[in-house]
């Protein structure tokens, strides 16, 4: 078991890899969907199913079609043919080293607690402690059903107006994007 | 997997994509870089949605994925607008601010 998630995890930062080493953007762009394919199994595996789907759809059917279509609109040949890494890469390369090995010594050697819900919350009265208790049971009873029932009671309950501002951010994007992309006016 | 490889495998890809933000000319493998950094963040929000046992970093992963299309939007509106300008995608060409 420990075999699959190695191999997992050393797929998608070979197709990490490939994203920002390779030459032309097309095949930055093809690894970058395949390394998200291996980022939605990982997603499976950590019984997240609703989220993998979504990253399927939505990141390998959606947003990397978009990145493709940008680089067949604007791909030319001058540019395919220069150094892709340029003289700045090595300092940048040292950099993000050092960044590397220094957060990640802090995070080998953090320790990652389970906390039980109640932990959390704040009490200080004994009307919050029953309010408390209530969502608690609330979040018992949610957790029952699949893991898009799940979702679904926690994304249009507690996050029903973030969702809606997500909503709001995508069409001032899209409009956004049609402002900057037009010719002259 | 325990939650310390998730998180340094999020890291990796964290790593990864910084470089490629810094040190790649082309505008789309810039945005592909941006999407790496992403992924790392949602990696981090799965990992610790299961250690809590808490769907709020499921939630938080698909709001991060709505950014994304966002973000993918509005940065091929500015690739186009790049390539009208200049007729390339490499970001060295547009230096007319530097000081």
């Amino acid at each position: 078991m420990t075999v699959l998630w190695i191999v997992l995890a050393g797929f998608i930062v070979a197709c990490a890899l490939g994203v920002v080493l390779s030459r032309s953007p097309i095949s930055s762009a093809l690894s970058l969907l395949v390394g998200f394919i291996g980022v939605a199994i990982l997603y499976l595996a950590l019984k997240a199913e609703f989220v993998a789907a979504v990253q399927v759809l939505v990141y390998a059917g959606g947003i990397l079609v978009l990145y493709i279509f940008g680089i067949m609109l604007t791909d030319n040949e001058a540019l395919r043919l220069t150094r892709q890494v340029q003289f700045q890469a090595w300092p940048v390369f040292i950099l993000v080293l050092v960044l590397f090995l220094w957060m990640g010594h802090k995070l080998y050697r953090a320790e990652y607690v389970a906390q039980p819900q109640a932990r959390i919350m704040m009490v200080a009265t004994d009307a919050q402690a029953d309010a408390a208790k209530a969502a608690l049971a609330a979040q018992a009873a949610a957790r029952s059903g699949s893991n898009t029932q799940q979702i679904a009671s926690v994304l249009y309950g507690d996050f029903l107006y973030p969702f809606e501002a997500a909503s709001v951010l995508l069409l001032v994007a899209a409009l956004g994007a049609v402002f900057l992309a037009k010719k002259e006016v | 997997m325990s939650t310390a490889a998730l998180v340094i495998l999020g890291f990796i890809l964290f790593c990864l994509g910084l470089f490629g933000v810094m040190a790649r000319r082309n505008f789309i493998v810039i945005l592909l870089s941006i999407e790496l950094m992403f992924a790392a963040a949602g990696i981090n929000f799965i990992a610790f949605s299961g250690l809590w046992r808490n769907l709020t970093g499921q939630v938080f992963t698909i709001f991060l994925i709505a950014v994304a299309a966002g973000e993918a939007a509005i940065g091929l509106g500015l690739l186009i607008a790049l390539y009208r300008l200049k007729h390339t995608a490499n970001v060295d060409e547009a230096h007319e601010l530097r000081g």
